[in-house]
C-alpha cells in the first residue's frame, strides 16, 4: 500500500456523495453531480496509475479530461431544450 | 525525506480538495450554488496533484501529461460551470440574460457614454 492508493481509495470515497447527487432530486442537481463524479474520476486515474506504476497508462486520464467536456455540453444542451 | 514529506503533504492538500468540493457540492440546496464548489477539485486539487507527480517523477512523459490533464481540468471546468449554470437559468426562466426588474446592476444598451 502506498500514498497513491491511500490518496484513490480517499477520493473513491467521494463517489458515493457523487451517486446520491446523481440518484436523487432535480434534473439540474444530478447534472452537476455527473460534473463532480467526471472530474473525480479524472484524478482518481491519474492517482491509481501511480499507485500501480503503470505510468502509460495516464493517457487514460487525460482522454477523459478533453471528452469530459463534450460530454458537459451535450447534457447541458439537452438540460437546456429538451429535458 | 523532504520530497517524500512533501509529496505526501501534497497528495494530502489533494484530497482535502477534493473531499470539501464533493460536501459542499452535496450540501448546497441550489444547483448553481453548488457548481462553485466544482472550482475546488478542479483548481487547488488538480494542482497540488501535479506537484506531487512532478515530485515523484521527475521531469518526463508522466509529469507533462499530469500538467496538461491539470490544464485540461481548470479550463474545461470553467467552460462547463458556466454552460451548466446558462442553461439552468434558462431552464427556469426561458431565457438568461438579467432583466431589470431582477435588480442585477448591469449596463443599460440604450445609455452612452
Amino acid at each position: 500500500m502506498n500514498p497513491w492508493l491511500i490518496a484513490s481509495y480517499a477520493i473513491g470515497l467521494c463517489l458515493v456523495p457523487c451517486a446520491d447527487l446523481c440518484l436523487r432530486g432535480t434534473v439540474e442537481r444530478r447534472l452537476v453531480g455527473l460534473e463532480l463524479s467526471g472530474i473525480l474520476i479524472t484524478i482518481l486515474l491519474v492517482l491509481l496509475t501511480l499507485g500501480f506504476h503503470r505510468l502509460p497508462f495516464i493517457d487514460l486520464a487525460l482522454t477523459l479530461a478533453i471528452l469530459y467536456l463534450g460530454a458537459t455540453l451535450v447534457f447541458v444542451r439537452f438540460l437546456e431544450k429538451h429535458l | 525525506m523532504i520530497r517524500h514529506d512533501a509529496i505526501l503533504a501534497s497528495l494530502a492538500v489533494a484530497v482535502l480538495c477534493c473531499w470539501i468540493g464533493t460536501l459542499g457540492t452535496w450540501r448546497m440546496r441550489r444547483p448553481t450554488q453548488a457548481l462553485h464548489y466544482l472550482a475546488l477539485p478542479t483548481g487547488i486539487g488538480a494542482i497540488f496533484l501535479s506537484i506531487a507527480v512532478v515530485l515523484h517523477t521527475g521531469w518526463g512523459s508522466a509529469s507533462a501529461k499530469t500538467i496538461a490533464v491539470c490544464a485540461v481540468l481548470i479550463v474545461t471546468n470553467a467552460v462547463g460551470a458556466h454552460a451548466t449554470a446558462r442553461a439552468i437559468r434558462t431552464r427556469q426562466l426561458d431565457h438568461w440574460e438579467a432583466r431589470e426588474q431582477e435588480g442585477v446592476e448591469f449596463i443599460r444598451k440604450d445609455r452612452t457614454a
